[in-house]
């Protein structure tokens, strides 16, 4: 079953296309990987299905129900959480603060600013992060920052969850630990993940499936072998063959 | 945890215990002087909910105090003083409803010009009514007495307290904060943005406009263009970031600051008050700008490290 459907979704920006009659699905538990050079419109296609955009034309299916055209907010209480490429952390408050707020809304929705807390702490246990919990936000490290913007995320209690480059910047050792704290994530919280990343080994051996955008549009998909053996993504990330 | 809520909550109580004795052991003067400080505490209280929580700086909350003033001049004589004090109120929080749904679509420095800008347009359609109506400022007969006008007061401030404390700690408040840090990674993580900042707006507006019914009453006279005063407004701002507009201690801070100042030195040296006040908002923006209560906390959590 098909956990969110794209069909044909285009987004302009004045004359500038960004997205071109993209269509593309992800099934539930499944980790879908998408990857294309920069300006590919990779980012762009989180916030259409985020709601921080809205598509110009096609129609976005969550669950079976359309979802484009709705606030980020109720998108995001249906199921969808997003990481932000650039972490976009509270920075005033603290640590657990941003991930309690998390709690607070999102499809889970915890009443009790206790209860949410509670909640944020063992998140926090989760990304490895429980030792920062009282200082602020903005005193992370980049890696924190990126660990902070998945378990804020990951509080709003998401069937669908994007990740946007959570990888980029990490030492291969710290790829390696991050790896495996996502797997351990998708088991526990019962996850489906759709990973924008540069670190092509890494998503290679995440993702059962990937999907490569160029110019905004959709030039391949299928298993991880078999895209990196693509002619056209081969063209598209080292550019044409000289004629 | 608990236990100093407990103790925050009897040092609290005991506060409002002891103003309310005021009537019976100060003069009129002075008990005016305790009225309009519990003015300032009310509105810069109420103006922290939507302006200290979320960011969004409201410059023209006068335009509640003057619209609950307003409702007060039409329905004296008509209904009696202990309705027309809510209803003041809830005429002032549909207004805030009416110009929060269009004007909190902007952001940033529109917002806080969209504010003012409706507030002196606000001000100058009562003074066109009133030039047609014929009324050129109204006298308010029969009004209650000081000490009467005072325990309302009291109550109203007590309320605001009350309400920017609760909201401060609860889920909304939680919600808001988050706005005013980064509201698109805030609408990201479900929180549903528009609705929270018209709604704090809105509760914002109530007692200002509670508030504007007891003063108008208090002056005994009625003239759009003073409580319409953007004085009032800018007044409100001012306590709000000298005290602190994180959490309701701030503005009780900033008004009790500011009228003890004012009271020191407007009788004698008018001009020294108002240089001392632009010196001293420089100084806090500068220097503070989480305000005293900011700068209390910030100490104490250093000494608790």
């Amino acid at each position: 079953m098909n956990l969110l459907e794209l069909d044909a979704i285009e987004k302009r920006f004045g004359g500038v296309v960004a997205v071109q009659a993209l269509s593309f699905a992800v099934a539930t538990g499944e980790i879908v990987g998408i990857m294309g050079v920069n300006g590919a419109g990779k980012t762009t296609v989180f916030s259409l299905v985020a709601g921080n955009q809205r598509p110009s034309a096609g129609a976005i299916h969550f669950d079976g129900r359309r979802i484009d055209g709705l606030r980020p907010d109720a998108i995001n209480r249906r199921g969808i959480a997003r990481t932000f490429q650039i972490v976009r952390p509270f920075s005033g408050m603290s640590v657990v603060e941003n991930v309690a707020i998390g709690a607070m809304y999102g499809a889970g929705r915890e009443r009790s600013p206790s209860a949410a807390t509670a909640r944020a702490r063992a998140i926090l246990d989760e990304v490895g992060l429980a030792d920062r919990a009282g200082d602020r936000a903005g005193a992370l490290t980049l890696a924190g920052r990126k660990r902070l913007e998945i378990a804020r995320a990951l509080a709003t209690a998401p069937r669908l969850l994007m990740l946007d480059e959570v990888l980029a910047g990490l030492t291969p050792v710290e790829v390696d630990e991050a790896l495996a704290m996502l797997l351990a994530l998708k088991r526990r919280h019962g996850l489906t993940l759709l990973v924008i990343e540069h670190v092509m080994r890494a998503l290679m051996r995440l993702c059962e499936r990937i999907i490569v955008l160029h110019h905004g549009e959709k030039i391949a998909e299928g298993a991880p072998d078999a895209v990196a053996a693509d002619r056209r993504v081969i063209d598209a990330y080292l550019g044409e063959p000289a004629p | 945890m608990t236990r100093r809520r407990l103790a925050a909550a009897t040092a609290f109580l005991a506060v409002v215990a002891l103003a309310a004795l005021a009537p019976f052991l100060l003069g009129p003067y002075l008990v005016g002087v305790a009225l309009d400080l519990l003015m300032w505490i009310a509105l810069a209280e109420s103006w922290i909910l939507l302006s200290g929580m979320t960011g969004y700086i409201s410059l023209g909350h006068a335009v509640f105090f003057g619209t609950g003033g307003y409702v007060m001049v039409l329905a004296w004589g008509v209904l009696p003083f202990w309705l027309v004090v809510p209803l003041g109120g809830l005429v002032a929080g549909l207004l805030a409803l009416a110009i929060g749904y269009p004007c909190l679509r902007v952001r940033g420095p529109y917002f806080v010009i969209l504010t003012f800008g409706v507030a002196e347009f606000a001000k100058f359609v009562v003074v066109a009514i009133e030039a047609g109506l014929g009324k050129a400022g109204r006298l308010m007969f029969g009004a209650p007495s000081l000490d009467e006008l005072y325990f309302v007061m009291l109550a109203l401030a007590a309320a605001a307290f009350v309400i920017a404390d609760c909201v401060r700690r609860s889920r909304f408040g939680a919600g808001l904060r988050a706005i005013r840090e980064d509201e698109d990674a805030a609408e990201t993580i479900g929180v549903p943005t528009t609705r929270f900042k018209i709604l704090a707006y809105t509760l914002s507006a109530i007692i200002p406009g509670m508030v504007g019914t007891v003063m108008v009453l208090r002056s005994t006279y009625f003239e759009p263009l003073q409580v319409f005063d953007p004085l009032i407004s800018f007044t409100i701002v001012t306590m709000a970031i000298i005290g602190g507009s994180d959490g309701a201690p701030g503005p009780l801070m900033g008004a009790v600051f500011l009228v003890s100042l004012s009271e020191l030195l407007w009788a004698n040296l008018p001009e020294v008050y108002m240089i001392l006040l632009g010196a001293l908002l420089v100084g806090f923006v500068l220097g503070a700008p989480d305000g005293i209560h900011g700068w209390i906390r910030a100490r104490l959590a250093r000494r608790g490290a």
